[in-house]
Order: structure tokens, then sequence, then C-alpha cells
């Protein structure tokens, strides 16, 4: 029946998934082949343990809460209303916010909302920006964008013929919501809570400022303290061990739970319903708070652009973001062919129908998200300082965390489309007896847009990174988010909050060349 | 334990069977030092690239700066390293590191002589040399503050906005942690609970907490006492000021030291040195923003206007072995209700 045969096609794959299980692996063993223990039990009895991971499970829950909340009704304004405004703009900002870095965040937050903010006045004599509401509003910020974007391209997927027979059956609009919208967004939506919950699940910086206090501390943090200040290596493992099998049951049982909703035979768009006035109204205000949220923050950061401080230079800042561009580049390119390599075997298994090997194949490919990133890059420092030289290997070690780190937001760009075009077209594929040459142009083709924004999400995320270059890069090769660490930690905090609205500009550029709308979908 | 001389010479004959050797394989390049140190330090405004000028002058040798992360991440380098590390000297572990870091084992004693130290430092290490130092400090707006607290006790009492660092993530908050053990002893739990009613928030790192400040975030922020003289010199600004404090300011003392393991024990004695000699003294304060650790040195007059507390805390054997239980009392003190 299915025209893909395993065979050999299924090994270079195999080797790359294999690859990324031992990037982890490798972390995992530079730590305990150092400290010599796989763990400290004692971690667990330690009663401040249990507090912190309460807050950790409270916090990532409520956000991921709320960003599917709010997520979900910006996806459905902005696939209702076609002719919406701005809306290219919208989506490329989407992407932008969800890569933004935390010191930007925290400091557009804090001018906006913070006690002398300029919105704080709005918001009554109680309110506080510090605590819990605090770091649910950046993670919901940092989130949601990204939330919206996920759910609006499932929702494109909404076959034109389930609303034409929706039409032609006079269906009121509830029942409509309830048969034809609801099943293609259900699974996809608990995937993407879970996947910001993982990810709210491993911040701390944030958590931190906007937290108020001790009060407001994740394992993430534990697991900092552990390997940074106390070099507590079983300690650290144990934190570790513990967010992983937390995240990692997560992401599985999500995996179990939100499969199955891509077996789409054709892509809709041109017999979406039209809303009504009111229904109108309602999508066009949701639109607009949402972009109202997500720009605020940013545009409250512009006016720093009119105090230039005399002692920048620009030289190095250049310098700075070319250093930035090819080291992004050097991991955006291999992650999004790698990201489309091991969802080779993913998409055999579904084709064959075995679910199973496709959820274990799908967690591994995207498990570096679970792992904490901080115990993949120490791990491999641990591993690689005695038995490489930094000086020459660091750049290589650079590239390859930053692509164990992208991989999985790659993969998670490209699996439903490549389901779709597999559910689609891979009997077709089969029945012409396409050589492969012919079958991965068409795919290629197909992928389209998918394939850029995997690859602009890719460029962004190690565009931004700090914690990798820190361990491993050479300082006198700086890329553009080491030299606004650099501002920042010696004072020059205008210095800073230029450099990142450069970084920002850029990666909006970037976003918004490479990540055209499919409109011809 | 340390046996300066005795390590010298007995390092010499291998020194220079060794750098016969590197003078073999190329002909042409001077003796190498390498040092470990912070990022800030090396980068283009930190002190990094005018001492490697001054020093390399008068040393006939490259001088090649490696730049961890911060102050723990040069211990924690050592760590892994072990016997193996490239390193010479390390420079930029603070007092609080200090034990720590002679656990390693591969700390040499500096040979240099402490005479010309600032007295202030009372300073008799064998093993790490001073640098620089700062202290602790409140740093306020003076346009915003009118009337600032001149004691930890009134800040605790007041209800000012105030935003620190935490101690499990960054040195001023450790800074902070030992102030208000030796202010408060005891009763820190109490003291904690009633800063905790009006802190704005606590910080990853100092950075943020200073950024936040500056955007008007808070009435204080936990800093340096040097930390005016940044804004007076470079940006010409002089609203900020450092609040001084009648109980006194626990200070932090950065240092360096030569490693056991270095094949240029000479060379790294020599750049010790000259780290606290007045050419090397003079340029450190006004790129690194602390203090320097001999008296007679010329600088901007702004740094004789800044505050000069008197100095209280503990020696660096107490604090590690107590940081764990204070940082266990600070997290479940400062807790806001």
């Amino acid at each position: 029946m299915h025209g893909y045969r395993g065979g050999t096609g299924q090994i270079p794959a195999l080797a790359g998934l294999t690859g990324l299980v031992l990037i982890t692996g490798v972390a995992f063993y530079g730590l305990i082949g150092f400290s010599g223990q796989v763990a400290d039990p004692a971690t667990l009895r330690d009663p401040y343990f249990y507090g912190i991971l309460w807050f950790s499970l409270k916090q990532a829950a409520l956000s991921a809460g709320l960003a599917v909340l709010f997520g979900y009704p910006v996806a459905r304004a902005l696939y209702y209303l076609p002719g919406l405004w701005f809306r290219r703009a919208f989506l490329a900002l989407c992407l932008l916010c969800f890569v933004l870095p935390t010191l930007v965040l925290i400091t557009g937050l804090v001018l906006l909302l913070g006690h002398s903010g300029r919105l704080s006045p709005l918001l009554g004599p109680d309110w506080n920006l510090y605590g819990l509401q605090g770091i649910l509003l950046a993670h919901v910020f940092l989130n949601l964008p990204f939330v919206v974007r996920a759910l609006y391209l499932q929702l494109l997927q909404i076959p034109d013929t389930a609303w034409r027979l929706a039409l032609l059956l006079k269906l009121p609009a509830l029942t409509r919501w309830q048969l034809v919208e609801w099943p293609m967004v259900r699974g996809r939506l608990l995937v993407l809570a879970g996947f910001v919950f993982v990810l709210c699940f491993n911040s701390f910086a944030v958590v931190l400022a906007l937290g108020g206090g001790p009060q407001a501390t994740t394992l993430e943090l534990a697991i900092y303290q552990a390997l940074k200040y106390d070099f507590n290596l079983p300690e650290a493992l144990t934190l570790a061990w513990v967010q992983f099998t937390i995240a990692g049951t997560l992401f599985a049982l999500l995996g179990r739970l939100g499969g199955g909703s891509w077996l789409v035979l054709e892509q809709g768009g041109s017999q979406v319903p039209v809303p009504g006035r009111w229904g109108g109204l309602w999508h066009g205000g949701v639109y607009l708070l949402c972009a109202l949220f997500l720009l605020l923050p940013l545009l409250v950061l512009l006016p720093v652009l009119a105090h230039i401080p005399a002692s920048l230079r620009l030289l190095p800042l250049l310098q700075a973001l070319w250093n930035s561009l090819l080291l992004a580049l050097a991991c955006a390119v291999p992650a999004t062919l790698l990201a489309w390599l091991v969802l080779w075997p993913q998409r055999l298994a579904q084709l064959q129908g075995r679910h199973r090997r496709r959820q274990l194949l799908e967690w591994l490919s995207t498990h570096a998200l679970t792992a904490p990133a901080m115990v993949l890059s120490v791990g491999w420092y641990v591993f690689a300082l005695p038995r490489l030289r930094l000086e020459h290997w660091g750049p290589v070690l650079v590239v390859l965390l930053n692509l164990a780190l992208t991989l999985p937001f790659a993969v998670q760009q490209l699996r439903p489309r490549l389901l779709q075009f597999d559910a689609q077209y891979a009997p077709l594929c089969a029945g012409l007896k396409l050589a492969w040459q012919e079958r991965l142009t068409l795919e290629w083709r197909w992928l389209g847009g998918s394939l850029r924004a995997a690859f602009a999400l890719a460029l962004l995320l190690a565009m931004g990174d700090v914690a990798v270059f820190a361990l491993f890069g050479d300082k006198d090769w700086t890329t553009l988010p080491w030299l606004i660490y650099r501002y920042a930690s010696t004072y020059r905090m205008q210095e800073a909050a230029l450099a990142s609205l450069l970084l920002l500009g850029v990666c909006g550029l970037l976003v918004w060349v490479l990540d055209r709308e499919r409109a011809h979908a | 334990m340390n046996k300066p001389f005795a390590f010298k010479s007995s390092a010499l004959p291998g020194l220079s069977v060794l750098s016969m050797a590197a003078v073999m394989a190329s002909p042409l390049s001077a003796a190498e030092l390498t040092v470990y140190t912070y990022d800030s330090f090396v980068s283009e405004w930190g002190p990094g690239p005018q001492l490697e000028k001054a020093f390399e002058a008068q040393c006939d040798c490259d001088l090649r700066f490696v730049g961890a992360e911060d102050g723990v991440s040069i211990l924690n380098r050592l760590r892994i390293e072990g016997e193996r590390t490239k390193a010479d000297v390390i420079l930029g572990i603070d007092d609080g590191l200090l034990v720590e870091t002679r656990a390693t084992g591969l700390i040499a004693a500096h040979a240099v002589p402490l005479d010309d130290l600032s007295p202030v430092l009372a300073w008799q290490d064998p093993d790490f040399l001073p640098f620089d130092y700062g202290y602790f400090a409140f740093v306020y707006d003076s346009s915003r503050v009118k009337e600032p607290v001149t004691s930890l006790k009134a800040l605790v009492d007041s209800d000012a906005r105030v935003i620190y660092e935490d101690p499990r993530t960054s040195t001023p908050g450790q800074g902070l942690m030992l102030w208000m053990q030796a202010v408060y002893g005891d009763q820190s739990d109490a003291a904690w609970k009633q800063l905790a009613r009006h802190t704005v928030t606590v910080t990853k790192g100092w950075w943020e907490a200073y950024s936040m400040f500056l955007e008007g975030g808070a009435d204080y922020v936990l800093s340096y006492s040097s930390s005016p003289a940044y804004h007076v010199i470079t940006e010409g600004k002089d609203q900020y000021h450092a609040a001084l404090f009648d109980e006194g300011h626990v200070a932090q003392v950065e240092l360096a030291a030569r490693l056991k393991t270095s094949q240029q024990p000479v060379l790294a004695q020599q750049f010790l040195q000259f780290l606290i000699s007045p050419e090397a003294q003079a340029i450190i304060p006004v790129t690194n923003w602390m203090l320097p650790v001999i008296d007679e040195v010329k600088l901007p007059p702004v740094f004789s206007e800044l505050i000069r507390p008197r100095r209280i805390g503990f020696t660096p054997e107490a604090v590690a072995e107590s940081r764990k239980d204070w940082i266990a009392r600070w997290r479940s003190a400062a807790v806001k209700d």
C-alpha cells in the first residue's frame, strides 16, 4: 500500500538521531564521569527542593495555560479575518517575540509596567509588576506568539470540504466549531501547551527578576546554583534527572495525546466562513489587543535611540553582528537539514501505522528540549575541557550544542507539514513510481514556507545564544548577545539597550525576509 | 605548607629545558603567559588591553588573557582541568572564593612583598594577591532620594524600594548576605523578612538589578561604593551616590594567584608584582571601577569623593564554613508573604 520503504533511506536519519542522543549522552557522561556519582539522593530529602519543584510546576502550568487560552482566539482572528491589516508583519513579530533576549524583555516590562512605568498609573495603586503576575506576563509574552503562529497554521489545514459541508448543512456556529474546528486544533493545543510548559519550566532569569524574591525559584535556578556556585555535580545531576523525567514524561504523554490530527488530505483557505459583524469585531479586537500587548514592551524601548552615547563605537557592534550571523548560519543550516532528516523514520512509522515507534522517534528527536540546557552545556564543558583544546574546538562546540538545542524547534515546525504531505501524496508518489530526486523536489516545494520558518527559528534561536557561547566561545570573536552581556556587565546599559535593539532589528529583518506567509497555499 | 622558594628553584631547571624546547620549536616566539580571568576584565573597556600593553613593554613576553564568564567560572575551569590547566595565573577570584580555590591544591605562593598594600586591606595571605577591591554599597539617585539612609538598619526598617541580587547566583548578593549577617547576627532572619517587605525584586545578576534601578525601578540598588565614579567619568552624571552606612561595609577583594603547574613561574611572579605596581593600579580603577590596593595612586578626583566606609565582615574561612547555612536562612526568611 505504501510506497515508502525503509531500507537505506533510514540509515542517515537514524545516524542523525543517534548523534542527537549522543550529544545528550556525552553531557551526562561528562558530569557523571567527573563527579563519580550518578546522583545524590540527599538532595531529594530537602523540603526546599519540593518547594521549588512545586513552584516550577505551578508557574509553568499557569504560563502554558494562559498562553494557549489567549493564543487560541488570536489564531482564530487571523484565520477568520484574512483581510487583517499588517498580518504578515504581525506573524513576523510573533516569531521575534519568541526569541526576545531576557534583558530586553525585562527592561521593556519594567519601563511599561514597573513602579514608574508608562502604563502603571492606569492599573491603580495596588498594581505591582513583581510576583507571579510578572512572571506570567513575561512568559505569556514570550510564548503566546508561538502558540498563535502554530495554531493559525493548524487552522489553515481545515479542509475546504469540511466548511462546504458545514455550509450545506447550515450548521450553527457552535456546532461548526464543535465538528469542524475543535477536532483540528484540540490535539495541537495540547502539544503546544506541553511545549510552552517545558519552556517555562526551564526558565529562571526572568522568573527571578520579575518574581520578586526567593519565593519565586525554579528547579533550573537550583541546577544553575549547583553547577556554578556550588560546583556540586551530583546535586546538579539529581535535579537534572528530576527535571528531565518530568518534562520528558510530559512530552511523551502529549506526543501520544496530540498525534493523529494531521491526516488531512487537502488544504483549505478559500471556503472559510466569513464571520458576522459581531464576530468580525471580536476577531479584530482580539487581534488589536494582542498586537498592542506584543508591541508596547518593544516600543517603550525606542526612546533609547534618542540618546546614543558618545562612547558607542559602531565597528565592534557590526563585527559582533557579523560573527553572530555566521555562527547562527553554521547552526541553522544543518539544524534545518537534520530536522528534515530525522523526521524521515517518523513519517515512515506513521505511514506504516506503527504509532509506538513514531512516538518514540518523535520523543528522541525533540528530547533536547526537555534536558536542562545548562546541563547540556556544562556537561560538554566538563567532558571537553580535559580532552580537547577549546581554542580550536570551541567554535565547533558552540555550533554543535546550539544545533542540538535548536533542532527540536525546527523539527516541530516541519513535522505537521511533512506528515500532511505524506497523507496527501505518499500513495500518489508510490503510484507514479517517482524517483527519489523527483519526490524530494516535490516535497521541498511543498514544504516551502515551513522550511523557511524552521530555518528562521533555528537561526534566531542560535543568534540569541549566550549560555553556550559563555562557556565555549572565543571571547576575541564576540557575538552580538555576548557584546550586550559585556556592555551590561560594565555599566554600559545604554549601549546594551542599543545593541539589543540592533539585534532585535536584524532578527526582525531576517524573519521578514525568510518567513513569507504561504499566500499561495 | 607552601614553600615558594623551594618550588621556584626546583621548577627553574624544568623551565629552562622547556623554554629551550620552545625556542627550538619556534625561534621567534617570546615566552607566553596565560592568564585566566573574567570576561569583562578583558573586554575593550576593561583593564585587560591596557595592562597587557604595559606589561608586555617590560617583560619581553606574550601575555594572553583567557576570559571566563565570571569569577566563579575561573575557579570551575580550574577544578575541571586540574593539573592539566594551561593557566599560569588566575585573576579575578574574590575573597569569598579564596578557600575553595586554595582547596584545588593548584595554587602556588605569590612571593610578592605585601608591604605596599593599603593597610585597610590588612592582607596577609601568602597565596592570593589582591589587585583591587570595593565595598558593597547601596547606590541611589540623589535627584530622587533627597535624604539617603545612613545605616543598614535604617534601610531595612525603611519602606524604600530596594533591588538586590540573589546570593545563590551572584557575588554582590553574597556580599549583602555577609553584610546582613555581620550587622544582625542571629537576628538576621527577622531583618531579611523586614527587608523583603519593601524589596522590589531579587535578580540573578548585577546587571539586571542595576539596569532596573537605572530605569527608575527602585530607590536603592545593591552595587559597589565605586559605582558613582563610572557615571561621573564616563557619562558626566553626578546624581548617583553610594549611601554610607554607620555599621560599616563588607568589602569584596579581588585576587590574583599563580599556579603550581605553571611553566613560567618567574614570569607569573613578575606579572603579580606588576599588578600591584603604581602603573597597573592607576589603570584598574578607571577600567574595572574598583578601588586600588595601594595608596599612592594618581586617580581622577571623583575617586576621592567616594565614600570611605569602615570595613566589617568575615574571614574567608568563616565565610566558607557558614555560607551554605546563611543561604538556607536567606532563602526561607527573605520570602515575601
